[in-house]
This record gives C-alpha cells, structure tokens and sequence, in this order.
C-alpha cells in the first residue's frame, strides 16, 4: 500500500473516497425514488415549459424532457447535482495534492527521498484522476442499477459516455486546482479560484443561447465539453474527449514546472 | 571539483524578497568529518540546510554534494543524503514500520531490519501511529528514517532538540558509527554544548553570514583555565606580570585569581609555586563560555546571541 507516492496518496484518501461513494450511492438512490413521482405528473413538464427562460437554460439542458428517463436524469443529475459532486471532489483533492502536504510539512520528508518532483506531481495527477473516475463509475452503475429498481432505464453505454465526459470535466478543474497547488503551494487559492471559474464556466455554457457574449466563449467551456452535445443520448463526442485530454495534458506540465521552479515550504 | 569534498557550498545565498536569508557562504566537510554548524536562531542554519536539500533554489552561488548540484541533480544528491529536519513532520496515521516501509521504497531499498535495530537502541515503538507519538519520539522515528539508508551524508537540522540526555548519548553513538564507517554529517544546533562531543569542526553563522570556521581541538587549545590560588603571605600583581595570555588578573592580599590559556599555564604555574601556596585551583572553563567570549557573543543577550541548552525558540531561517 505503500509503495509509491501513488498508491500512498489513494491510500490516504480511502476512507474519503469511501464516503464520497456512499454518498454518490445514496444521492442516485434519491433521484431514482423520486422518479415514479415525477414521471406520473406530466405537469412537470409544463412547469418547466413556463420556468423563464434563463432559468430552464440553467437546469434544464437542450430542451431535455422530465418525462422521459434521460430527460429526467438529464435535468435533475447531470445538470447541477453530478458535477457539483464531482468537481468538489477532484478539485479538493487537486489542490491539497502539493499545497495539502507543505501545509503539514511533510514534503521534506517526502523529498528528502530521491523522488523527483516531477514524479511527485504526476503521481498525485494520477491520483486525483483515479480518484474522479472511481467517484464518476459508482454514480453511473449506480445510475443503472438503481434505475432498474425503479424502471428508470437508462442506456448503460450512454451513462459510461456521459460519465466519462463528467469524469473529464472533473479533472480538467482538478488538474487547474493542482497546477496552481504545484506552482504556488497555497492551498485555498487553489481551491477558489477552480470553484469560481467552474461556476462561471456553468453560467457562460447554460446563458450561451441568450447572452451574445457568452455564446462567442460556450465551446472554451469545460462545461460544454461535457454537456452541450447531450451525452446521455449521443453518447461520446471524441472532439469534447481530445479538447478535455489536451487542456489536462498541459496544465500537468505546467504544474510539473511550476513546482520544479519554486521553493518548498518548510 | 576536489573530489574528496563530501559538501562544498561556493557563495552560497539566499534571498527571500528583500530580507538576505544566506549571504555568501562558502565551506566544505570532508568524508568522516561531523560539521557542527551553530548560530542562533534565524541566523540562517536551516536555510543553509534546505538548500543543501534541493528544498531552496539559491539565489546565487552553489551547493554541491560529492560534485552534484544540490538543486539541479537532488535527486542524485537524495540516494547519497539522509536527512533530519528542523520541525520533523510525520504523516500522523502511519505508524513507525509503515513510515520506514514507504521511505525504503522510495529509495528502492530494504532497510526495515536495520530501521527495527534502530528503534531498538533508541527506545521507539514502531507500532505506533506518528500522531500518537510524543515531540522526542517523533525526534527518534526521523532520525530513524534519516539514518537507516546508511546514507554517506546525513544533514541533520537540530536533532536532538527535545530527546532527553540518555538517548542523545544513544544518538551520539549512532553518529560516531556513521563517521567511522566514512559517513560525513552536517550537524545544526544554537548550543555548542550539543555538538562539541561529536563535532570535528565547527562553523559559526550570524545574520546570513559565515562568522568563523574552527577545528574543535584549536578551540579547545585556546579554553580557558580559571586559576585560583591563596598564599601564605601577601602577593603584589607584579609578581605574576610578563605571563602572555594572562587575563582578568586579580589580587587581593594574600588571595590570586586569574584566567589562564592552556599555554600560559606552564609559566603561571612555576611563579605560583615559588611561593608557599595555602590552597591552588585549577578549572577548565567550559567550552561554550571560551566560545561566546572568542566570538563576542553576550551569552543572555537578545535574539543575536547565542543562546544556552534549553532556552530559546526554533530557527525560523
């Protein structure tokens, strides 16, 4: 269990992990209770056929409808409560990854070791993106098994795609969070400046079709990487996958050099 | 390059915005050397010793370990290196063994067995959890992890701040194995007390600055005999005059006092006895006192000084 910074790191946060994937469990559960609710009140739809306009372009996604399964996951999960979870998570873990272990002066320790920093860097990446796709496959089996308690059917191969764009949108901001926990070694910056810009990130990508600036910016969006072509029904969009995968590429780098340049706290 | 030089620092310097941390400090140890490396605190020894671990980037000037740059090549310089730091930080939920197995791995070694013989000279439960161990234990599990690897140097920030006297002994024994063996240390401390055993030579750092670089046995040489001797009739100062190194001469009846250099004690000796002597005294004054007078530093003084065992904070430079 021990025997690289790795497996040290996903070893330390097992227990975490654990309770993110409990919660992910339950949070599913939840939705998937509700849905018999939902789908025997067509009025749903109509409320939100009402909703203003800025508003359904914030929760609900191209015109997704509450009545249909994927409708229903689409607005109620995939919209807000999903990537909520999932960015909390990777975007903690990203910034505690350097910044987390000079706030308990344990990088001397670690470093006095002949492990490049370099190497440090890479293995706390891996293990904050293992750590999101971990998070992101038990929300989508559970999304599937659940769902069939309740007759809520969902395309299993379309719930992976859209996982998999979730997971993305997850460590494209969890490797923002490391980059400036690698190149600055605080913490809580870190870890706010990701969580705005992935707000804002959501709003440039929901307002797009009203604001006129937004819609110039929508396709920089993490959020339209992993969203905007509706994965749930067409599966995965390779184009968002290679912009996603590029973006995270070289934010590691620049976290490997900001960290190779800079003093580490003591 | 000399080839022997385990540590060469060449104008080593630090700068942290606009305060100097370091200000051009050059040295060497030799291989089997212990280096006591005092000052007080802030003065500049731990940033000296991060940057010997590739922790600081210098600001200008370099620091070497066996011919490899201490920031550019740390990885290299890391197999060679064992290292103690000022504030030892453990991860708290590993225990001791789990600490020794994650630092051998690291170095693509096996060092429980020797790790296990360590803890049980110096009195360490390994089964324990980091957090549930007391500041001197935690002391003990990183000298532990410094020195299991049997590493060529160890860098050693303060180690026995907080370990009582009897492990400190332990310690000191572990050290003398290492130099005997070939291995070189580099030893901080703001006592001399603390280093004076092991030490062969000592380097004194003030304000950033390397004040004085000293073989301990040349200190030694220049300590001072506190001399005291009371005669039978009275005696005048100009019977003990013309004895070089004499200070702090006193007189008073028949009662003499005087502080005597190891080399005046010959001449000082055959004038006492050509008198007849009711009492004689002879101290060597300890080495920390010979120390703070050569160098001028005022023993109570204020955050300049260089402070005695016990007292004090840490070294926040």
């Amino acid at each position: 269990m021990l025997a690289s910074v790795l497996a040290k790191t996903l070893r330390d946060q097992g227990r975490s992990l654990l309770a993110w994937s409990l919660s992910l469990v339950l949070l599913v559960a939840m939705y998937a209770a509700v849905w018999p609710t939902v789908r025997d009140q067509p009025s749903m739809g109509d409320f939100i056929d009402q909703m203003p306009e800025a508003f359904r372009s914030m929760f609900a996604t191209s015109g997704a409808d509450m009545s249909t399964p994927t409708g229903y996951i689409q607005i109620e999960l995939l919209s807000f409560m999903g990537p909520i979870a999932v960015l909390l998570y990777a975007i903690g873990a990203g910034a505690g990854a350097i910044g987390g272990e000079e706030d308990r002066h344990t990088m001397d320790l670690l470093l006095s070791n002949p492990v490049g920093r370099g190497r440090v860097v890479l293995d706390k990446f891996l293990a904050m993106a293992l750590g999101t796709f971990l998070l992101t496959a038990v929300m989508g089996v559970s999304l599937v098994l659940e769902g069939k308690l309740v007759d809520l059917e969902l395309p299993p191969d379309k719930v992976a795609a859209t996982m998999l764009h979730l997971a993305l949108l997850g460590v494209v901001f969890g490797a923002l969070a490391l980059a400036l926990s690698a190149g600055t070694g605080k913490t809580g910056v870190s870890r706010g400046v990701p969580a705005s810009l992935a707000v804002f990130a959501y709003i440039v990508n929901a307002l797009a079709p009203l604001v006129e600036a937004f819609d110039r910016v929508q396709k920089v969006s993490p959020f339209f990487q992993y969203i905007a072509h509706d994965p749930l029904r067409q599966g995965v969009a390779w184009d968002g996958v290679a912009v996603s995968v590029t973006t995270v590429v070289v934010l590691v780098a620049l976290a490997v050099v900001g960290f190779r340049r800079r003093d580490v706290a003591a | 390059m000399c080839a022997e030089a385990l540590v060469r620092l060449d104008g080593l310097s630090k700068r942290f915005g606009k305060s100097t941390a370091l200000d051009g400090v050059s040295l060497t140890i030799e291989a089997g050397e212990v280096f006591g490396y005092l000052g007080p605190n802030g003065a500049g020894k731990t940033t000296t010793i991060r940057l010997i671990m590739g922790m600081l980037r210098p600001t200008s000037g370099t620091a070497k370990v066996l011919g490899l740059d201490t920031w550019r090549q740390s990885v290299q310089v890391h197999r060679l290196v064992g290292y103690v730091p000022g504030e030892p930080a453990l991860y708290d939920r590993l225990t001791g063994h789990q600490h020794v197995a994650y630092c051998s791995h690291l170095r693509h070694r096996d060092d429980a067995k020797r790790a296990a013989q360590l803890a049980d000279r110096l009195g360490l439960d390994l089964k324990r959890p980091a957090r549930t161990l007391s500041r001197g234990n935690r002391q003990k599990l990183a000298v532990i992890l410094a020195v299991m690897s049997r590493p060529r140097l160890l860098v050693l920030d303060e180690p026995t701040s907080g370990i009582d006297p009897l492990v400190q002994q332990v310690f000191h024994a572990i050290l003398l194995e290492h130099t005997a063996d070939g291995g070189s240390a580099l030893f901080s401390s703001h006592v001399l007390g603390e280093v004076e055993r092991v030490a062969d030579r000592i380097g004194v750092v003030r304000r950033g600055k390397l004040v004085a670089v000293e073989r301990l046995q040349d200190l030694a040489a220049r300590s001072l005999h506190q001399v005291r001797a009371r005669f039978a009739e009275d005696v005048a100062a100009a019977d003990f005059a013309g004895i070089p190194g004499l200070r702090d001469v006193l007189v008073d009846g028949r009662s003499f006092s005087c502080s005597a250099p190891q080399s005046a004690l010959d001449a000082l000796l055959k004038r006492v006895s050509a008198r007849q002597v009711d009492d004689f005294e002879c101290a060597e004054a300890p080495l920390e006192d010979t120390f703070l007078s050569y160098y001028g530093i005022d023993r109570n003084g204020g955050a300049d000084a260089v402070v005695p065992a016990g007292a004090g904070g840490r070294d926040a430079g």
